[in-house]
């Protein structure tokens, strides 16, 4: 086994989340080799920083905030706690609407459009018609 | 005090004082463990304040499939993933140099025995060195070392907790403490 392998055991060995067999050979290395030995003791070293950490109480009146804000949620309307619970989903589905709604208007705008133009031009053509009619009447007098 | 289990099993059924009951139980715990985390007290009483208000809407999704203190550890990691998540966007700095009076400090506090740093007064002014270590690694390592060093739970709650093989946390416990013995080489290097 190399010297890696007794590393990250030597990590477990310190948490004592070694199996029996793990242990034995783990031992049986550090009888032979001082660079894993002299690891442990700085393991051991290091460990002892988190000796050094007392526990700190939360900040003053933790549960009556905590109280009171339950209160308030409980208070709060059932479409305001949905829209607080869902706020991105809900977001989310607007775009979404809003981008169907604008792609089936722009849709119906555009076709819209095109019949404007084909209606415009029967138009032109009509009033063309129109046009040459009376170029006619000037030239051979009005139809009979 | 109660156990766990009865406890929720009494708010489930609507007893607010059964809740009330869990978190002055547990108010502590998950108070250090996102302090440690998370670096700055504020911060952690805001996210403490989250999970609790988390477990009085979610209690009834429990099912007791782990124990109610690992499915709290999983709501308390969760968040703070989220805010550290958050917090990329933000810039945020923290002190993690240590400057030569604070190493000096260490070197000849740590240099003592277990049961003497227990009692040395000088433990509260040591606070602040403590938690630059810890800021200076990366937020997998300080979680794995929080649950472990702090919270003192077994590799089994931690794996359960993190959703992770049992091999993997020996691994990131490996490399958690490799990088802090790295930050903390000046302990056995003559300077």
């Amino acid at each position: 086994m190399s010297c890696n392998k007794f590393r990250i055991l030597l990590s477990a060995y310190l948490d004592q989340e070694i199996a029996k067999d793990e242990e034995k050979e783990l031992f049986e290395h550090l009888k032979m080799c001082a660079g894993c030995a002299r690891e442990l003791e700085y393991l051991k070293q290091i460990r002892k920083i988190f000796l050094l950490k007392e526990r700190k109480e939360p900040e003053e009146f933790f549960e009556t905030r905590l109280f009171t804000r339950i209160k308030d949620k409980e208070k709060q309307p059932v479409w305001q706690a949905y829209l607080t619970a869902f706020k991105k989903s809900i977001f989310v589905v607007l775009i979404f609407i809003l981008l169907v709604v604008g792609f089936l208007n722009y849709k119906k705008f555009s076709y819209q459009r095109r019949t404007e133009v084909i209606s415009d031009l029967l138009i032109d053509g009509q009033v063309e018609e129109n046009f040459e009619g009376e170029v006619l009447a000037i030239y051979y007098g009005p139809p009979r | 005090m109660e156990e766990d289990p009865k406890l929720v099993a009494r708010f489930k059924k609507g007893d607010q004082h059964a809740f009330e009951l869990l978190v002055r139980k547990h108010k502590m715990a998950v108070f250090n463990t996102i302090y440690s985390i998370m670096g700055n007290t504020q911060e952690a009483d805001d996210i403490a304040q989250e999970v609790f208000l988390k477990v009085y809407t979610k209690a009834g999704s429990f099912r007791g499939e782990s124990s109610f203190s690992t499915w709290l550890y999983r709501i308390v990691v969760n968040n703070c993933l989220d805010e550290l998540r958050k917090r990329k966007n933000k810039i945020i700095s923290y002190e993690t140099e240590f400057n030569q009076e604070e190493k000096l400090k260490l070197k000849d506090i740590l240099a003592r025995r277990e049961e003497d740093i227990i009692e040395d007064l000088r433990k509260k002014e040591l606070q602040d060195i403590v938690q630059k270590a810890m800021n200076s690694l990366p937020e997998k390592d300080r979680i794995v070392l929080t649950l472990k060093e702090i919270e003192g739970l077994s590799y089994n709650e931690i794996s359960q907790i993190m959703k992770i093989s049992l091999g993997k946390v020996k691994i990131w416990l490996f490399r958690a403490r490799q990088k802090l013995r790295e930050k903390l080489s000046f302990l056995y290097r003559e300077e």
